[in-house]
């Protein structure tokens, strides 16, 4: 499992959300969205040796999306369609629509979707962390 | 040789190398005890039987051509040489293989759960057993 590719091929199947901005890397800074999400998928976990020999590793991916303000209502509305199980906006659809990620793994299956805030120029932005489990 | 983990193990079924897809493997060497306790033992007395040794394997099953599935349940009911390494590499007096028949007397090809990757693990009594130390 190269990590980098991993990271990198979970952006591409976040960006099958249309209007979805993602970032396969933790950004300095940002312009929180006002009219939709963006999501950064962030470092992995990893627990090595999940077969013999250094056959494959296991991992853990946070992915962070943002919606928008706290207060914003079109925002709690996004964020229903991201955290929805199927659907053209949900994000454990499009991350498992691939589960080898191109082949960068064997397996993989979105495991949970915990809310949260992030804040930023002293604003409370909605939030979703998920996390991915991957074997490779 | 010194203390090693056991995380290397060379898995190899036939001619195939399936060790990508075990997570645990041991052979179990058991030799029958056969009681011959006479009228004038005051403890009872043993002599080694016959040996039934025993091979487990927890392996992650894949339906790929020729690969974990493939090569156990087409063997289901006969028998498959399976050959261990403990480090992965080269044979020597250190390092033996252990090169065995195994009755395939079980399999599981579905093994499914929500939070798990499908799995399979297995128990094959071993009915012929060589030691080597260079091959």
């Amino acid at each position: 499992m190269i990590p980098s590719t991993v990271r990198t091929n979970l952006k591409t199947a976040l960006q099958t959300i249309t209007g979805m901005r993602v970032f396969d890397y933790v950004p300095d800074s940002t312009n929180i969205p006002t009219n939709n999400a963006f999501a950064i998928v962030g470092q992995l976990s990893m627990n090595y040796d999940f077969t013999l020999n250094r056959g494959f590793d296991s991992a853990t991916c946070q992915v962070i999306v943002v919606v928008g303000r706290m207060s914003e209502k079109d925002g709690q509305s996004r964020l229903d369609g991201l955290i929805a199980s199927s659907g053209s906006t949900s994000i454990k659809t499009a991350i498992e629509a691939d589960k080898t990620l191109s082949g960068a793994v064997q397996t993989l299956r979105v495991v949970s979707a915990s809310p949260g805030t992030i804040t930023s120029a002293n604003i409370d932005y909605l939030s979703y962390q998920y996390s991915v489990e991957l074997i490779g | 040789m010194a203390i090693f983990m056991g995380n290397k193990v060379a898995v190899i079924v036939g001619t195939s190398t399936i060790t990508d897809h075990v997570s645990t493997v041991s052979l179990a060497r058991e030799i029958d005890q056969v009681e011959i306790t006479a009228m004038n033992d005051t403890v009872q007395n043993m002599i080694g039987g016959i040996e039934r040794p025993t091979l487990n394997l927890e392996l992650y099953n894949d339906f790929a051509s020729a690969s974990v599935n493939a090569l156990f349940e087409d063997a289901l009911g006969t028998k498959l040489n399976i050959k261990l390494i403990p480090v992965s590499g080269t044979v020597s007096a250190t390092n033996p293989s252990y090169t065995m028949s195994c009755l395939i007397s079980s399999w599981t090809p579905v093994n499914g759960a929500v939070d798990a990757v499908a799995s399979v693990s297995v128990s094959l009594p071993v009915t012929a057993l060589t030691k080597s130390t260079s091959a």
